[in-house]
């Protein structure tokens, strides 16, 4: 067993790699159909605690308008495998999008995992932000309080940092740090 | 009302003292039920997870949180660190977490001042974790627990518990050899590290050198902001004595880590070890040829072999020398008298030879004892390509060996009484000079291969740690171990030869020699019968017929020497005679009745294995037996030994079945334990090396406080070794 295969496709400061998957209403979604806009990437599974309780807050809900407003692309990646009992037929998942009034630009059905691998996504949430060059510029925690319980609005939210610092022309302040949550749900 | 009332008071009792979330169930529980003022009591706070479901480490790994205790304590009680079990390692590969499985007690030393005053403590808590299975449940709940401050402590019935989880958390080794370094510059964000220790501990003499146990061992890293060091192990090592693993170390902030720290889990058996390490990371490899052991106990720095990419950790030189040293003590073991009286004959029967014969005869007797090293040498080797233990004496595990080795050595005898001879014509002894310079080498050649094969039943300070060393080696080394051995057992001999000079100083040749010779043979039988007798435990009954055999042998060498060497007439007749006389013998004494090449089975005794109405209780020693003993509190002996290993039973008989020892272990009460090596079982080869050696005699003492490692006795036992250890164990 060699440990290259860590030699990532996804490294801070180097080309977002591409991918085509597609999203809960059969619509093929491409990465590189957004260049030219901030992309944000976030592993979802609401059956985690750490996720739900950013939704539950009505934290996550806040930051995906308020990037919305802004322009940003949040695609959410949903990587369970369809053996799971935390997996979303596409039915299910537009069921849940309603009723957490979800605000995103896609949620990618990735029961396959693939997105997921590529991306090299441990934990849910894992968030990503990618800049309109196409460029990785934050990859890790949503925030800094790996906490099941903790309201989301009082932590400090990389996300948000990472997409002001961007449109402020600024260089991003913190570009990684370690993911927290449930494990991602990939097919064993 | 009240019902209401009392349903409620219950209901809310339950809730306090012990708490079940949907999949785990926390409660606390103390070492202690009472305390003393100023005493330090180990509480546990005891989560049992549903089948399936886990809790996580200090570090939980790529997801998955640690469970968190907030402490509500009365003053003068302050909780110390948490001191966690050792975790395991949870699937799947890609999110690997630590964590833990079905039950886990974390254990927090509690302070108490020593100004409290006597009376009930109330201790309490709110844990918080995270439990998983499939999905993730956030968990908490308050545990509660009572302690009584008084005069004397008492312990609680959790008592037991908590010293068994102690039992599964790291300790701290101050004399653990381990170091690590950064194999690369970083390749992005990830860096690649190498961690390596060593099996052998700093400062330990060597004859108390214990191994560690490095298989199926791995490292779990302390948690930390900035950086993480990546969950998969890459196990680089050639060799069990010296771990060497590539891990990959991502960074999330700041500068590549000058510190890491962890635990390091070895397992053997059932049974794991965890050892806290904390290491400062050097930037590149250490020099090549330096090596990870500390200095040698004489003071010189070992040297290393060189070469990449294993690092060279074990002193080869210092090991060859103990080998030579031990082969050099072997010749006064007592395995070789019977061959160094052979060898005596053999000089006095030269001492009129010319010099330079003499140092010839010399040369070629270390010969023989260099080739049959070799030989020794390439069994080893074969049986552990074989993927089998290989052990020291291995050979006399074998019950047709010890038949042949018996016919051999009673022909020997016969030699010796002049019954035959092995020249072709003449006697063996002819001073006279014109000497058949063949017969000498033959002579010379035979007693090294003798010596050789009658040495391995003993064993010899030294040889058994430079043994114990090259059996772990790889093929090469084993043959420079066994051949300095060789040296060793033949150099004495050697240089008596060379300087044959003082061979003036012996009597003039003679009749003497006759009777001396046929005195010799009188040790050389005795070892027959020796051999004979370890044979019996092997054939039971049925050994009657080796001495049949044995019976036809002798007349048969009488017959030939009488009739074919010296006889003028009926060479060809009695020549026939010994031939059908050996086939006769070998096919009905060994094959018909004693079915030589079918020994019994190695007997499994149940229960005690005392020797006599006042001896050591011997129990058959297992590894669960030692646990049973040691979780008891009781401290325990164990010796390996074998019936072939002529030292085990001389340690038997001066050192161990002795009154003062036997009195000693039953005021102890401690458990004495036989490991019975004859046959050569595999998992007493195994437990061998896990104390670094190749064969028996291997005397263990286990203290009786079960957090300290067994005492290894030395090879040759005195009474006063023995008790002593047993004072040391007592404590």
């Amino acid at each position: 067993m060699t440990l290259a295969a860590n030699a990532l496709a996804v490294e801070i400061g180097k080309s977002a790699p591409d991918f085509t998957a597609t999203d809960i209403n059969g619509k093929t979604v491409k990465l590189s159909d957004y260049k030219g806009k901030i992309v944000v990437l976030e592993s979802y599974n609401s059956d985690c605690p750490f996720c739900n309780n950013h939704y539950k807050t009505g934290a996550m809900q806040e930051l995906e308008k308020d990037m919305a407003a802004k322009g940003v692309v949040w695609l959410i990646v949903n990587s369970v495998n369809p053996n799971n009992p935390s997996h979303r037929t596409p039915d299910q998942a537009k069921q849940e999008l309603a009723d957490k009034k979800i605000v995103a630009t896609a949620w990618i059905d990735d029961s396959s995992g693939t997105v997921g691998h590529l991306y090299d996504m441990k934990t849910t949430p894992d968030m990503y932000v990618i800049d309109k060059n196409g460029v990785l510029v934050y990859d890790g925690a949503i925030d800094n309080k790996p906490d099941p319980q903790h309201d989301p609005r009082t932590a400090r939210n990389y996300v948000r940092e990472a997409v002001d610092a961007l449109m402020a022309g600024k260089p991003v302040p913190v570009a990684q740090t370690k993911p927290y949550g449930c494990s991602v749900k990939y097919a064993n | 009302m009240r019902r209401f009332g009392i349903i409620f008071a219950v209901c809310f009792c339950f809730a306090a003292i012990s708490t079940h979330a949907a999949h785990t169930q926390v409660r606390l529980i103390l070492s202690a039920s009472t305390a003393r003022p100023g005493d330090t009591v180990l509480a546990g706070v005891d989560l049992k997870m549903d089948p399936g479901w886990h809790t996580y480490w200090k570090n939980p790994g790529a997801a998955g949180l640690a469970t968190k205790i907030e402490w509500q304590l009365p003053p003068g009680v302050t909780a110390g660190e948490i001191q966690w079990p050792l975790p395991e390692k949870l699937p799947p590969a890609e999110v690997t977490t630590y964590g833990y499985d079905g039950e886990v007690v974390l254990l927090v030393p509690l302070k108490l001042a020593p100004d409290l005053k006597p009376g009930p403590l109330d201790l309490k808590a709110k844990v918080s974790w995270l439990e998983c299975k499939e999905a993730c449940v956030p968990g908490s709940g308050s545990v509660e627990a009572t302690l009584n401050i008084g005069e004397q402590t008492k312990t609680s019935s959790d008592a037991a518990t908590i010293e068994s989880w102690k039992s599964k958390t790291p300790k701290i080794l101050t004399n653990l050899v381990a170091r690590a370094w950064w194999e690369k510059p970083a390749n992005g964000d990830t860096r690649p590290l190498i961690i390596e220790w060593s099996a052998f501990l700093k400062d330990q003499p060597p004859t108390y050198n214990i191994r560690l146990i490095t298989e199926g061992s791995d490292f779990f890293p302390d948690a930390n902001n900035d950086f993480e060091i990546l969950p998969a192990t890459e196990n680089l090592s050639s060799s069990p004595l010296d771990v060497y693993w590539r891990k990959l170390v991502k960074k999330y902030e700041g500068d590549w880590p000058k510190e890491i720290s962890g635990v390091i889990v070895t397992k053997s058996g059932n049974v794991r070890t965890g050892l806290e390490v904390k290491l400062p990371v050097s930037d590149k490899a250490p020099a090549v040829g330096k090596t990870i052991l500390p200095e040698s106990s004489a003071g010189v720095p070992p040297a290393g072999t060189g070469g990449t990419p294993a690092l060279p950790l074990q002193p080869l030189w210092q090991m060859l020398l103990y080998a030579f040293i031990g082969g050099l003590i072997l010749n006064i073991m007592p395995c070789v008298l019977p061959v160094i009286a052979l060898k005596i004959l053999g000089f006095v029967g030269e001492a009129r030879s010319e010099p330079r014969h003499v140092r010839k005869l010399g040369l070629v007797y270390a010969l023989g004892v260099l080739v049959s090293f070799l030989v020794l040498a390439a069994v080893v080797i074969g049986v552990k390509a074989a993927g089998h233990h290989a052990g020291w004496g291995m050979q006399f595990g074998s019950p047709v060996f010890v038949v042949c080795l018996t016919t051999l050595v009673t022909l020997v005898a016969l030699n010796l009484f002049g019954v035959f001879e092995v020249t072709l014509g003449g006697r063996a002894l002819d001073a006279a000079g014109g000497l058949a310079s063949k017969h000498g080498a033959a002579g010379a050649f035979f007693n090294g291969v003798l010596a050789t094969v009658l040495a391995t039943p003993c064993t010899a300070p030294f040889l058994s740690i430079a043994l114990g060393f090259a059996f772990a080696q790889k093929a090469p080394v084993i043959l420079l171990m066994f051949l300095a051995v060789g040296v060793g057992l033949a150099a004495p001999y050697v240089v008596l030869s060379w300087n044959p000079a003082w061979l003036k100083f012996l009597p003039k040749p003679g009749a003497w020699m006759e009777k001396f010779k046929i005195a010799m043979g009188f040790p050389m039988l005795a070892t027959a019968v020796w051999l004979f007798n370890l044979a019996a435990g092997s054939y039971g009954g049925r050994v009657l017929w080796l001495g049949v055999f044995l019976v036809v042998v002798a007349f048969a060498a009488w017959i030939f020497g009488e009739f074919v060497q010296r006889g003028r007439v009926g060479k060809g007749v009695a020549f026939a005679v010994v031939l059908i006389l050996l086939v006769g013998g070998y096919a009905y004494a060994l094959e018909s009745q004693l079915h030589w090449r079918a020994p019994l089975a190695a007997s499994d005794p149940t229960g005690s294995l005392k020797e006599s109405a006042d001896g050591i209780d011997w129990q058959r020693w297992s590894p669960e037996a030692v646990a049973k003993a040691r979780s008891e509190g009781r401290p325990i002996i164990v010796d390996f030994t074998a019936d072939w290993c002529l030292t085990c039973q001389v340690n038997k008989k001066t050192s161990l079945e002795i009154t003062s020892v036997r009195a000693k272990l039953k005021s102890m009460d401690a458990v004495a334990l036989l490991g019975d090596y004859t046959r050569f079982p595999e998992n007493i080869s195994e437990e061998l090396n896990r104390f670094n050696r190749a064969g028996v005699p291997l005397v263990l003492v286990y203290p009786k406080d079960d957090a300290a490692s067994p005492i290894v006795l030395p090879e040759i036992l005195t009474p006063g070794i023995v008790l002593a250890a047993l004072d040391r164990a007592a404590r």
